[in-house]
Protein backbone atom coordinates (compact mmCIF):
# COMPACT_ATOMS: atom_id res chain seq x y z
CA UNK A 1 0.00 0.00 0.00
CA UNK A 2 2.94 2.45 1.06
CA UNK A 3 4.92 1.25 -1.93
CA UNK A 4 1.58 1.96 -4.24
CA UNK A 5 0.92 5.54 -2.80
CA UNK A 6 4.07 6.84 -3.33
CA UNK A 7 4.68 5.91 -6.91
CA UNK A 8 1.54 7.74 -7.95
CA UNK A 9 2.71 11.26 -8.26
CA UNK A 10 5.89 9.97 -10.12
CA UNK A 11 3.62 8.78 -12.76
CA UNK A 12 1.18 11.74 -12.26
CA UNK A 13 4.33 13.90 -13.31
CA UNK A 14 5.02 11.32 -16.51
CA UNK A 15 1.71 11.32 -17.43
CA UNK A 16 1.53 15.72 -17.74
CA UNK A 17 5.77 15.19 -19.26
CA UNK A 18 3.76 12.88 -21.66
CA UNK A 19 0.91 15.13 -22.44
CA UNK A 20 3.13 18.09 -22.98
CA UNK A 21 5.49 16.31 -25.58
CA UNK A 22 2.47 15.20 -27.29
CA UNK A 23 0.75 18.68 -27.69
CA UNK A 24 3.34 20.90 -27.85
CA UNK A 25 5.92 18.73 -30.04
CA UNK A 26 5.39 17.95 -34.09
CA UNK A 27 6.55 14.77 -34.84
CA UNK A 28 9.83 15.26 -37.37
CA UNK A 29 10.15 13.41 -40.52
CA UNK A 30 13.70 13.02 -41.00
CA UNK A 31 15.52 15.03 -44.01
CA UNK A 32 18.17 13.28 -45.83
CA UNK A 33 20.71 16.17 -45.81
CA UNK A 34 20.42 19.03 -43.21
CA UNK A 35 18.75 21.65 -44.52
CA UNK A 36 18.22 25.13 -42.07
CA UNK A 37 15.37 26.95 -43.33
CA UNK A 38 16.24 30.98 -43.47
CA UNK A 39 14.88 33.35 -41.14
CA UNK A 40 11.61 35.55 -41.75
CA UNK A 41 9.46 37.84 -40.25
CA UNK A 42 6.18 37.29 -42.66
CA UNK A 43 4.04 34.92 -40.32
CA UNK A 44 2.44 32.37 -42.91
CA UNK A 45 0.79 29.03 -41.79
CA UNK A 46 3.20 26.01 -41.09
CA UNK A 47 3.30 24.41 -43.99
CA UNK A 48 1.61 20.71 -44.19
CA UNK A 49 1.66 20.44 -48.09
CA UNK A 50 1.98 16.48 -49.63
CA UNK A 51 5.34 17.33 -51.54
CA UNK A 52 8.38 18.60 -49.64
CA UNK A 53 11.07 19.67 -52.14
CA UNK A 54 14.46 20.24 -50.45
CA UNK A 55 17.26 22.13 -51.55
CA UNK A 56 20.21 21.76 -49.77
CA UNK A 57 22.84 24.59 -49.43
CA UNK A 58 24.98 22.86 -51.86
CA UNK A 59 22.47 22.33 -54.88
CA UNK A 60 21.78 18.58 -53.57
CA UNK A 61 17.72 18.23 -53.92
CA UNK A 62 15.60 15.50 -52.82
CA UNK A 63 12.07 15.03 -52.67
CA UNK A 64 10.16 13.65 -50.02
CA UNK A 65 13.04 12.46 -48.63
CA UNK A 66 14.91 11.05 -51.57
CA UNK A 67 17.44 12.54 -52.87
CA UNK A 68 17.41 13.10 -56.62
CA UNK A 69 18.64 14.52 -59.63
CA UNK A 70 17.21 17.48 -61.36
CA UNK A 71 15.21 15.84 -64.21
CA UNK A 72 13.54 13.00 -61.92
CA UNK A 73 12.43 15.33 -59.28
CA UNK A 74 10.67 17.21 -62.11
CA UNK A 75 9.50 14.36 -63.44
CA UNK A 76 7.96 13.31 -60.31
CA UNK A 77 6.61 16.42 -59.50
CA UNK A 78 4.95 16.91 -62.91
CA UNK A 79 3.34 12.92 -62.88
CA UNK A 80 1.89 14.07 -59.56
CA UNK A 81 0.35 17.54 -60.51
CA UNK A 82 -0.94 15.35 -63.27
CA UNK A 83 -2.70 13.25 -60.78
CA UNK A 84 -3.65 15.42 -58.17
CA UNK A 85 -3.64 19.24 -59.77
CA UNK A 86 -3.98 20.68 -56.54
CA UNK A 87 -1.47 19.14 -54.35
CA UNK A 88 0.57 22.19 -52.84
CA UNK A 89 3.87 21.88 -52.67
CA UNK A 90 6.51 22.98 -50.35
CA UNK A 91 9.59 24.00 -50.73
CA UNK A 92 12.19 23.64 -47.86
CA UNK A 93 15.99 25.66 -49.08
CA UNK A 94 18.25 25.95 -47.07
CA UNK A 95 19.19 29.25 -45.95
CA UNK A 96 23.09 29.20 -47.03
CA UNK A 97 21.61 28.12 -50.74
CA UNK A 98 22.46 30.50 -53.97
CA UNK A 99 19.21 32.74 -54.12
CA UNK A 100 19.36 32.13 -57.94
CA UNK A 101 19.08 28.54 -57.19
CA UNK A 102 16.50 28.72 -55.45
CA UNK A 103 14.47 30.76 -58.07
CA UNK A 104 15.74 28.84 -60.77
CA UNK A 105 14.15 25.48 -58.74
CA UNK A 106 10.94 27.60 -58.15
CA UNK A 107 11.31 28.31 -62.25
CA UNK A 108 11.28 24.86 -63.19
CA UNK A 109 8.68 23.81 -60.75
CA UNK A 110 6.15 26.27 -62.45
CA UNK A 111 6.65 24.83 -65.87
CA UNK A 112 6.77 21.25 -64.22
CA UNK A 113 2.86 22.60 -63.41
CA UNK A 114 3.56 23.69 -59.79
CA UNK A 115 1.98 27.23 -59.84
CA UNK A 116 2.84 28.34 -56.26
CA UNK A 117 5.17 26.95 -54.19
CA UNK A 118 5.24 27.29 -50.56
CA UNK A 119 8.81 28.19 -49.10
CA UNK A 120 9.64 27.25 -45.18
CA UNK A 121 10.89 29.74 -43.26
CA UNK A 122 11.80 29.63 -39.09
CA UNK A 123 10.53 33.03 -37.06
CA UNK A 124 13.88 34.89 -36.21
CA UNK A 125 16.07 34.07 -33.33
CA UNK A 126 15.88 36.96 -30.61
CA UNK B 1 -20.98 -3.71 17.52
CA UNK B 2 -23.02 -5.48 14.13
CA UNK B 3 -21.77 -2.68 12.06
CA UNK B 4 -18.29 -3.19 12.65
CA UNK B 5 -18.23 -7.26 10.97
CA UNK B 6 -19.02 -6.26 7.31
CA UNK B 7 -17.08 -2.92 6.91
CA UNK B 8 -13.91 -4.82 7.99
CA UNK B 9 -13.84 -6.94 4.68
CA UNK B 10 -15.15 -4.36 2.06
CA UNK B 11 -11.98 -2.29 3.28
CA UNK B 12 -9.57 -5.02 2.72
CA UNK B 13 -11.53 -6.02 -0.16
CA UNK B 14 -10.62 -2.82 -1.69
CA UNK B 15 -7.02 -2.70 -0.64
CA UNK B 16 -6.47 -6.15 -2.16
CA UNK B 17 -7.95 -5.39 -5.90
CA UNK B 18 -5.35 -2.25 -5.71
CA UNK B 19 -2.72 -4.44 -5.05
CA UNK B 20 -3.60 -6.65 -7.73
CA UNK B 21 -3.16 -3.95 -10.69
CA UNK B 22 0.94 -3.76 -10.73
CA UNK B 23 1.67 -0.43 -11.26
CA UNK B 24 5.31 -1.36 -13.09
CA UNK B 25 4.14 -1.87 -16.21
CA UNK B 26 2.23 0.94 -16.99
CA UNK B 27 5.21 3.12 -15.57
CA UNK B 28 7.32 1.18 -18.16
CA UNK B 29 4.97 2.19 -21.04
CA UNK B 30 4.21 5.21 -20.03
CA UNK B 31 8.30 6.15 -20.02
CA UNK B 32 8.83 4.31 -23.10
CA UNK B 33 6.20 6.78 -24.72
CA UNK B 34 7.56 9.49 -23.13
CA UNK B 35 11.00 8.99 -24.60
CA UNK B 36 9.92 8.51 -28.01
CA UNK B 37 7.56 11.93 -28.12
CA UNK B 38 10.83 13.36 -26.28
CA UNK B 39 13.09 11.91 -29.37
CA UNK B 40 10.65 12.17 -32.19
CA UNK B 41 9.20 15.53 -31.52
CA UNK B 42 10.65 18.93 -32.63
CA UNK B 43 9.72 22.87 -31.75
CA UNK B 44 11.12 24.76 -34.62
CA UNK B 45 8.69 27.42 -35.02
CA UNK B 46 7.96 26.85 -38.83
CA UNK B 47 6.55 29.30 -41.07
CA UNK B 48 5.52 29.70 -44.67
CA UNK B 49 6.07 32.23 -47.76
CA UNK B 50 4.10 31.90 -51.06
CA UNK B 51 7.05 32.20 -54.31
CA UNK B 52 5.95 31.96 -57.47
CA UNK B 53 7.59 32.21 -60.68
CA UNK B 54 8.15 35.18 -62.61
CA UNK B 55 6.34 35.32 -66.22
CA UNK B 56 4.21 32.08 -65.38
CA UNK B 57 1.06 34.08 -66.44
CA UNK B 58 0.42 35.91 -63.50
CA UNK B 59 0.06 38.93 -65.54
CA UNK B 60 2.02 40.79 -68.24
CA UNK B 61 5.27 42.55 -66.80
CA UNK B 62 4.03 45.81 -67.91
CA UNK B 63 4.26 48.17 -64.67
CA UNK B 64 6.32 45.50 -62.77
CA UNK B 65 9.44 47.24 -60.73
CA UNK B 66 12.64 44.82 -60.56
CA UNK B 67 14.01 44.57 -57.45
CA UNK B 68 17.30 43.40 -57.24
CA UNK B 69 19.62 41.46 -54.44
CA UNK B 70 23.04 41.56 -55.34
CA UNK B 71 25.98 41.17 -53.25
CA UNK B 72 26.67 44.72 -52.63
CA UNK B 73 23.25 46.12 -52.06
CA UNK B 74 19.86 46.14 -53.24
CA UNK B 75 18.43 47.93 -56.43
CA UNK B 76 15.25 48.83 -57.48
CA UNK B 77 14.76 49.07 -60.94
CA UNK B 78 17.88 49.30 -61.42
CA UNK B 79 19.03 52.16 -58.90
CA UNK B 80 21.07 51.01 -55.45
CA UNK B 81 19.05 52.36 -52.65
CA UNK B 82 19.02 51.89 -48.76
CA UNK B 83 16.79 48.94 -47.38
CA UNK B 84 14.90 51.83 -45.58
CA UNK B 85 14.58 53.98 -49.03
CA UNK B 86 13.42 51.09 -50.75
CA UNK B 87 10.83 50.37 -48.90
CA UNK B 88 9.46 53.83 -48.57
CA UNK B 89 9.77 53.75 -52.05
CA UNK B 90 7.82 51.03 -52.25
CA UNK B 91 5.50 51.45 -50.51
CA UNK B 92 4.37 55.27 -52.30
CA UNK B 93 4.14 52.90 -55.27
CA UNK B 94 1.72 50.35 -53.66
CA UNK B 95 -0.27 53.17 -52.32
CA UNK B 96 -0.69 54.82 -55.56
CA UNK B 97 -0.93 51.26 -57.28
CA UNK B 98 -1.83 48.30 -55.05
CA UNK B 99 -1.45 45.86 -58.03
CA UNK B 100 2.06 46.65 -58.95
CA UNK B 101 3.85 43.33 -59.33
CA UNK B 102 7.40 43.05 -57.93
CA UNK B 103 10.03 41.11 -59.77
CA UNK B 104 12.70 40.26 -57.56
CA UNK B 105 16.07 38.58 -59.11
CA UNK B 106 18.72 37.22 -56.78
CA UNK B 107 22.24 38.36 -57.99
CA UNK B 108 25.12 36.06 -57.64
CA UNK B 109 26.88 35.44 -54.28
CA UNK B 110 23.47 36.04 -52.47
CA UNK B 111 22.53 33.09 -50.39
CA UNK B 112 18.60 32.13 -49.76
CA UNK B 113 18.48 34.22 -46.17
CA UNK B 114 19.20 37.35 -48.15
CA UNK B 115 16.54 36.64 -50.35
CA UNK B 116 13.85 36.04 -47.89
CA UNK B 117 14.93 39.22 -46.14
CA UNK B 118 14.14 41.18 -48.96
CA UNK B 119 10.97 39.32 -49.73
CA UNK B 120 10.09 39.86 -46.31
CA UNK B 121 11.29 43.74 -46.72
CA UNK B 122 8.54 43.81 -50.12
CA UNK B 123 6.31 42.38 -48.06
CA UNK B 124 6.37 44.47 -45.22
CA UNK B 125 6.18 47.19 -47.47
CA UNK B 126 2.62 45.54 -48.75
CA UNK B 127 3.92 44.09 -51.95
CA UNK B 128 1.13 41.69 -52.72
CA UNK B 129 2.22 40.43 -55.87
CA UNK B 130 6.03 39.36 -55.53
CA UNK B 131 7.14 36.97 -58.57
CA UNK B 132 10.87 34.98 -58.25
CA UNK B 133 12.73 35.31 -62.07
CA UNK B 134 15.26 33.00 -62.49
Amino acid sequence: MDGDASVLPLINVVFLLLVFFMVAGRLSDGDPFEVAPPESRTEGPAPAAPMRVLLAADGRLALDGEVMEREALLAAVAARLEAEPEAELRVKADGAAEGAALAALVADLAAAGAREARLVTMAPRR
Amino acid sequence: MASDVPVRPAREGRRRRRAAIALTPLIDVVFILLVFFMLASRFLDERSLTLSAAGGGGGGMEGAMLLEVRAEGLRLSGEALTPEALAARLETRIAERPETRVILQAGEGVDVQRTVAAIDLAARAGVARLALAP
